[in-house]
């Protein structure tokens, strides 16, 4: 198709195409689990009527909270609208504004939307968002090392740290992709996700378990739209983060070369059929593993260290 | 900063095994049953042997495969097998109090001997970039990956308290250093590999040997039990 979409009209449909399709990514993965596990489970499209109807309730705040807890998931849904901009969600190359930030930029505004909902769960006085808060920040200050890691690992590995370059890289050769250090930077990844996104062997993603709670804990408190924010915040940041494993590390197959029409869609079908097959793969291992002891996260996330450890050093001898 | 040319296909893919080979030395670390201890065992075998395949075909080295072929029937099948029925036997005859089939814990928490055994590791990589020795048939990477999995060998030794886990690791040691002698020898004469590999088997009976004394004497396989002294 010859009809050229302009650039900044993509790099919106970047931000819209995360935006609407993150519930759908959740939806499915939803729809796969209770299909394992011999259920029918909720419509594909059941988060969508989810935050609709959230965003037609009341909302409520503690007596006791301030401006804070109300701000935090405008802020939080802030953060996750611009990391899309600095990723390739849809094209192979960098869009205007896709160099304003690295991978390290685009790390840094995620954890600036985690650090907002925990601030507003820490306001609340409730003792479930504060658990919940505080189990966040301890196991983060080992996931973050591991994220560090894989910035070094892809550094080493494209002699910058934008996520494009990476990309291309792995597009242009088979030898970039059999390297010991992409596949253990690319493992290391999908194990913080697995973390991130508050999945087993972590925790389990449905229900209320409150021994268990990390993630889904820290937004007890919130209502009506804000708890709508905050839900289709958690859904964009797990889109987000599969975009990142799949677009920048696993499969940068199928993105837009260029700004053409047909290409563009193309590409976004591409993202989210992609997504998909992750959410799917993700469901498979919910199903096939043991919510890990509270105590045992450490070791988990202490093997994701190894893994993007191990990558950064064999680069080290050049042969990575 | 300059990126890091990618290795050949086949560079690339025999660090791949190679990594697979240390990873499965940290699952030794890590696991806590020893039925699935020696199934790593078997697993990091398996990896060498295929390591040995590989290099035999890319390399044109014929005597590798029967070398693969003989480290494979022993380290895959026959020492997992001696061991698995070691274990089925002490935990059946004697079911002593304290027998399970859980190994004793280690000196430190899992996720601390993890990131001990990584430092430990790291110096390996470290110290074999400043030796700079150079194979002519597998990459450096493999060398110093060949050190790093005899280092962690050793931390697993170290760190654990029952015999088991002790065996396991000097056998896994052995791993390492065949390893090590794929990547610098590669064509050593198949005599001294063969004597190498009945050397293993007489280490892996021997070692039985010694889980049977220590569990008949202790009625555990943790040596624990073996710090007080009795006259």
């Amino acid at each position: 198709m010859t009809a050229a979409v302009p650039y900044p009209l993509v790099q919106v449909l970047q931000v819209l195409t995360v935006a609407a399709g993150s519930p759908l990514v959740s939806g499915v993965i939803a729809r796969a689990e209770a299909r394992l596990q011999g259920r029918t489970g909720p419509r594909v499209l059941q988060p969508y009527y989810d935050i609709a109807k959230l965003f037609r309730k009341e909302a409520l705040a503690p007596e006791d909270a301030s401006w804070v807890f109300l701000a935090a998931p405008l802020v939080a849904m802030a953060c996750y609208l611009t990391v899309p901009l600095l990723i390739p969600v849809l094209t192979t190359f960098g869009l205007p504004l896709g160099y304003m930030g690295d991978i390290l930029g685009g790390g840094f505004i995620l954890s600036l939307a985690s650090f907002a909902v925990t601030v507003a769960a820490l306001e609340t006085g409730d003792p479930y968002a504060q658990l919940g808060a505080s189990r966040a920040k301890t196991f983060a200050a080992i996931t973050e090392p591991v994220v560090l890691f894989v910035v070094f690992v892809v550094a080493l590995v494209t002699g910058t740290d934008l996520p494009y370059a990476l990309a291309a890289t792995v597009r242009a050769s088979a030898g970039q992709i059999v390297r010991p250090a992409h596949l253990l930077a690319a493992a290391a990844l999908f194990m913080v996700i697995l973390y991130e996104t508050g999945r087993i062997p972590v925790e389990s993603h449905s229900g209320t378990s409150e021994f268990g709670m990390i993630e889904e804990a820290r937004p007890f408190e919130h209502s009506g739209p804000y708890l709508a924010l905050l839900r289709w915040g958690s859904a964009m940041k797990q889109l987000i983060l599969y975009v990142i494993l799949i677009n920048v590390f696993v499969a940068p197959w199928g993105l837009a070369a260029s700004a053409s029409l047909g290409a563009v869609l193309l590409a976004i079908a591409a993202l989210l059929a992609k997504a998909a097959g992750l959410g799917v793969i993700v469901a498979v291992i919910d199903n096939s593993f043991a919510k890990l002891r509270l105590f045992k996260i450490t070791e988990f996330t202490a093997g994701a260290f190894l893994l993007a450890v191990l990558g950064v050093l064999t680069l080290y001898l050049g042969g990575g | 900063m300059a990126a890091v040319a990618p290795p050949s296909v086949f560079a690339g893919g025999a660090n791949v095994i190679a990594v697979g080979v240390l990873l499965a030395e940290f699952g030794m670390l890590r696991q806590a049953v020893l039925r699935d201890q020696v199934r790593l065992y078997a697993a990091q075998s398996a990896l060498i042997s295929a390591l040995a395949i590989v290099v035999a075909a890319a390399r044109h080295v014929p005597e590798l495969y029967l070398l693969a072929g003989l480290s494979a029937s022993l380290k895959v099948v026959a020492v997992p097998l001696v061991l698995r029925r070691l274990l089925r036997g002490v935990g059946a005859e004697r079911a002593g109090p304290g027998w399970t089939d859980i190994a004793g814990t280690g000196a430190l928490s899992v996720a601390s001997t993890v990131l001990l055994a990584i430092a430990v590791a790291a110096f390996g990589f470290f110290s074999v970039a400043a030796l700079r020795i150079h194979s002519p048939v597998l990459p450096d990477t493999a060398l110093a990956i060949s050190v790093a999995v005899s280092l962690v060998a050793l931390v697993l030794m170290i760190m654990r308290r029952d015999v088991v886990s002790q065996a396991i690791g000097f056998l896994s040691l052995e791993n390492g250093i065949s390893l090590s002698a794929l990547v610098v020898a590669a064509g050593l004469p198949l005599i001294l590999e063969v004597a190498f590999l009945f050397d293993l088997l007489v280490a892996a009976v021997v070692f039985g040997l010694l889980i049977r004394v220590h569990h008949g004497r202790a009625e555990s396989v943790s040596t624990a039990e073996l710090t007080r002294l009795r006259g």
